[in-house]
């Protein structure tokens, strides 16, 4: 019984090194950068997140399910559908029409990925790897690399209003979309399956689980995040631009590893993955604080990467003995 | 063996066929597609891509993969720049590259050995590190401006034949020797194919994979010295996910990313028929904004064609399902 709860504690000691990683984080800033504390800091690290929690929710549960899960297109699609929901407004489309219509073609572009992979069996590296440069390069030609502005004031108010500090899309889409899905993945058998079908692909469908259907279902719904993402940016800058997305699918499937999901799917969760965003945004907003360049936040990550998965390995072999 | 087996069995028989008709599609539209000029031209834009795909098609043979590249072909560049600004002996202008670059990839490869970290975890995130370093080394600005001492080595055409091609020709033959005719190319390819039971018929992994990782390193040391070569300049983005543009080389042109596998003359014509395609299509007036598009549109498309081609030929035959793929393979 000991053993047990020991065991499922040092399971969960990625999520708490990352939560220390996060406190010694602050504790530094609380030191140099008192400022970072003040209730208008707090919405901006928020503010900065909501893009990079979108896209790595999604991210985790692609990694989950397993078989070489991952979607390096996310970038292309939050640029994409940005582009789509702004060229929509620019023709008259009313707004809540036009954002329909991006969340939609995001989905219809993780259906595509989707269905690729699980139609004709292809490895998601490779796929998405030929999707990251079709969408991101597609965004790019067709604005001809300018960005799309002059979006309808009254458009802004999703991406730039606050609610007590905290931005107006942290409140209505990143906590109930987190919520839903970490209550989808715990509490239901999909969520189940999601983790059967990670953690033993062949058994799950011996077992007579919709194996492809399921797989196809999260590219659609990383998809459809990313659309969202693409959205709030969008009502944030007040303009698309055909780059906003770059680097969103290398830094989420970061903060997803970073988080506690195992890359080989089937173990991990939707929690460590936005505590690794939070850390992410923190560290970048405080870095700013402390004039750091911001590319040392993409410095240290990657040592906390690296130095993560190590740690996860010592505390495995330690078990072990 | 049919007609059909032969021509499409082979893929760098087939890439090397489409860059033909390619060209003659493009001749059609631009009369000035081929001439010599425009030709060395390709070669040219080709070399440190043909380098570093060179790299990867090992990588990806071991069932590994190396996401750190670009970071790595920056550093090796600041490196290379600074020899050249400071006019440094020749001997440590040409070598400094190769070395730091082989340097850099021995870590790689001791994360991955020693470590035991997935190579995809651990080269995305020495890709960070790398990037933030590029920053630091630079210290935000660029090296720029370099004198023209290293123009001979990328422009000189001996007999008409460009010294670039003698290069990309050199390091392809001494990566076909390996791993066709050196007990260390069928260790690579026993690793990829499965680990397990190469470690149990006695092949050395961690050496095996030091090497790899160290080979890549140093071609891409040799890209960077070429690259500096070429623009005379080193900005912060240098390098950038030209790791992404030699998976898509290498997969192109035959290899798996499930590893087992090699194609090293795939990878050479996968990168010149990226190349060829970009400057058709900007010549005959296609905005070079395309050039992404169409480099994801031909892997989407190739690798479409190689499932359906692979569905009809081995209809009934059962798929081997269920398997984890093996580049996520811990050591």
């Amino acid at each position: 019984m000991v053993g047990d709860a020991m065991i499922s504690a040092f399971k969960q000691i990625r999520f708490g090194g990352l939560l220390v990683l996060w406190f010694v984080a602050l504790l530094i800033f609380a030191v140099f950068a008192p400022a970072f504390f003040t209730p208008a800091n707090f919405n901006s690290v928020l503010q900065f997140s909501t893009l990079l929690a979108l896209v790595t929710l999604g991210q985790t549960l692609v990694v989950l399910t397993g078989g070489g899960g991952i979607d390096l297109s996310v970038g292309g699609i939050v640029s994409l559908s940005g582009l789509v929901i702004a060229s929509l407004m620019k023709a008259g489309v009313p707004i809540s029409i036009a954002a329909l219509a991006g969340i939609l073609s995001g989905g219809l572009l993780g259906s595509i990925n989707g269905f690729i992979i699980t139609r004709l069996r292809l490895l998601p590296l490779i796929v998405t790897l030929g999707t990251y440069y079709a969408y991101n390069g597609l965004a790019l030609a067709l604005t001809g690399g300018a960005p799309i502005s002059g979006l309808p004031v009254s458009f802004g108010s999703l991406g730039q209003q606050s609610i007590l500090a905290v931005p107006l899309h942290t409140l209505v889409l990143v906590v109930p979309i987190f919520l839903v899905m970490q209550f989808t993945l715990n509490q239901t058998p999909l969520g189940r399956w999601i983790y059967a079908v990670g953690s033993n692909e062949k058994a799950a469908r011996l077992v007579g689980l919709p194996v492809a259907m399921i797989r196809l279902g999260v590219y659609i719904l990383s998809g459809v995040l990313a659309a969202l993402a693409g959205l709030v940016a969008d009502s944030w800058l007040l303009s698309a631009r055909p780059n906003i997305g770059d680097n969103l699918e290398l830094l989420s499937l970061t903060a997803t590893l970073l988080g506690g999901t195992s890359i080989f799917g089937g173990s991990g969760g939707l929690g460590g993955s936005l505590a690794a965003v939070l850390f992410f945004t923190s560290l970048q907003v405080g870095l700013q604080m402390l004039n750091v360049n911001s590319i040392w936040q993409l410095g240290l990550v990657g040592i906390f990467l690296i130095g993560s998965v190590l740690l996860d390995r010592m505390i495995r072999t330690a078990e072990t003995k | 063996m049919s007609w059909k087996r032969w021509l499409f069995g082979r893929r760098e028989l087939t890439l090397a066929l489409a860059c033909v008709a390619v060209a003659v599609f493009f001749q059609f539209l631009s009369p000035y597609f081929l001439t010599a000029d425009n030709l060395i031209t390709i070669l040219r834009n080709s070399v440190e891509l043909l380098l570093v795909s060179l790299g990867i098609t090992f990588v990806l043979a071991t069932a590994g993969i190396d996401i750190a590249v670009g970071g790595a072909l920056g550093i090796c560049a600041i490196f290379v720049g600074w020899s050249v600004q400071g006019g440094w002996p020749l001997v440590v202008v040409v070598l400094i590259g190769p070395l730091v670059g082989t340097g850099l990839g021995l870590v790689s490869a001791f994360l991955i050995v020693q470590g035991k970290i997935p190579p995809i975890i651990a080269t995305l995130g020495l890709f960070g590190v790398y990037r933030a370093a590029i920053f630091l080394l630079l210290g935000g600005s660029w090296i720029s401006g370099l004198p023209d001492t290293l123009g001979p080595a990328v422009n000189t055409i001996i007999a008409g034949i460009p010294l670039t091609a003698i290069y990309i020709l050199f390091f392809y033959f001494i990566g076909w020797v390996v791993i066709r005719w050196v007990p260390l190319g069928i260790a690579i390819r026993a690793i990829g194919g499965n680990e397990r039971a190469a470690r149990l018929s006695g092949v050395s992994i961690g050496r095996t994979k030091f090497f790899v990782y160290g080979f890549t390193g140093l071609l891409v040391g040799c890209a960077a010295f070429l690259y500096v070569a070429r623009y005379r300049n080193v900005e912060t983005s240098t390098g950038g996910l030209i790791a992404l543009d030699a998976i898509v080389a290498s997969v192109l042109g035959g290899t798996s990313v499930l590893g087992g596998k090699a194609n090293l003359l795939g990878a050479m014509f996968g990168v010149l028929l990226v190349r060829v395609l970009q400057n058709g299509f900007v010549l005959i007036g296609v905005p070079s904004l395309w050039e992404q598009v169409i480099t994801g549109g031909l892997l989407i498309g190739v690798l479409i064609l190689d499932a359906l081609a692979e569905r009809s030929h081995a209809q009934g035959r059962p798929r081997n399902r269920g398997n984890a793929p093996q580049w996520l393979a811990t050591p």
